[in-house]
């Protein structure tokens, strides 16, 4: 194991690339909300991330999509509940900022070892 | 999708919601319009959206529907005119007034086209934070590289 290619980095590099999937649902879902007949769909983050980290790192992160049960649809058919998603957006975006924040100092330690410690 | 392609499943979404709030615009703009080229008084005009998937045709589209999501951005399928018959009102001195002294006016509602232009403009919003929240997302990932 390399210093670039540590279980931490691989760790945030997976919930990095399921926080992007996630987020361009989320956002679909909002760009649908006056589409009739639409229906919200997501991922199961915690299973799919589970899921990723136990496969091979090489293989890219392909979760499936799901809609989602337990929505109120409207008479359009329409389930799309913006409370939700914009909830949702948000909370992803926090955890995206620690994500890559803590990314950031996975970097800072390899930046501080070519520095010799100083 | 990459977080770019994002901004522009948003951006499909702005245009959509853009375009509804002009049509709802000019149907309160022609709510009194009696005359019209394809003659008769204006009809109320109104979009309908259709979920679109972002990719155009091709190997991009076709690796993709391999994988099993895909977010979709969304495209104005059609503008419709609104078939409900005219509204009639007995004004005998009116240009356009028929030999009964009624005249037909537009099919438009002003109170439903303003709560279409509002739910329009609420929409746009939700749509405007989503891409903000993208680019935060965009921002924190270029952020590595500093």
């Amino acid at each position: 194991m390399s210093v670039m290619d540590t279980a931490q980095l691989h760790l945030l590099e997976r919930f990095l690339d399921l926080a992007t999937v996630r987020q361009s649902l989320l956002v679909g879902n909002i760009a649908n909300v006056d589409t009739p007949g639409y229906r919200t769909q997501d991922i199961n983050f915690h299973s799919e991330f589970e899921m990723a980290l136990a496969q091979n790192p090489d293989v890219p992160v392909l979760p499936i999509a799901r809609q989602v049960p337990g929505l109120l649809a409207r008479p359009d058919g329409n389930n799309v509940s913006v409370d939700r998603e914009g909830l949702l957006l948000a909370e992803l975006q926090l955890k995206y900022q620690a994500a890559t924040t803590a990314m950031k100092s996975e970097f800072a330690l390899v930046q501080y070892a070519i520095r010799e410690g100083s | 999708m990459n977080l770019f392609g994002m901004m522009q499943l948003s951006g499909s979404a702005l245009l959509a919601e853009r375009a509804r709030a002009e049509l709802s615009a000019s149907n309160l703009a022609n709510a009194e319009t009696t005359r019209t080229v394809q003659g008769g008084p204006y009809r109320r005009q109104n979009v309908v959206f259709a979920a679109d998937h972002p990719l155009t045709p091709g190997f991009a589209a076709t690796l993709a529907s391999f994988t099993d999501w895909h977010a979709e951005g969304v495209r104005i399928a059609a503008v419709v005119e609104d078939t409900s018959p005219p509204l009639r009102r007995f004004d005998p001195g009116h240009p356009d007034a028929d030999a009964t002294g009624y005249v037909d006016l537009p099919n438009v509602n002003p109170v439903e086209e303003s709560v279409n232009l509002m739910e329009a403009a609420r929409s746009y919003q939700m749509n405007v934070s989503a891409i903000q929240s993208v680019k935060a997302m965009i921002q924190s990932a270029i952020g590595l590289a500093a």
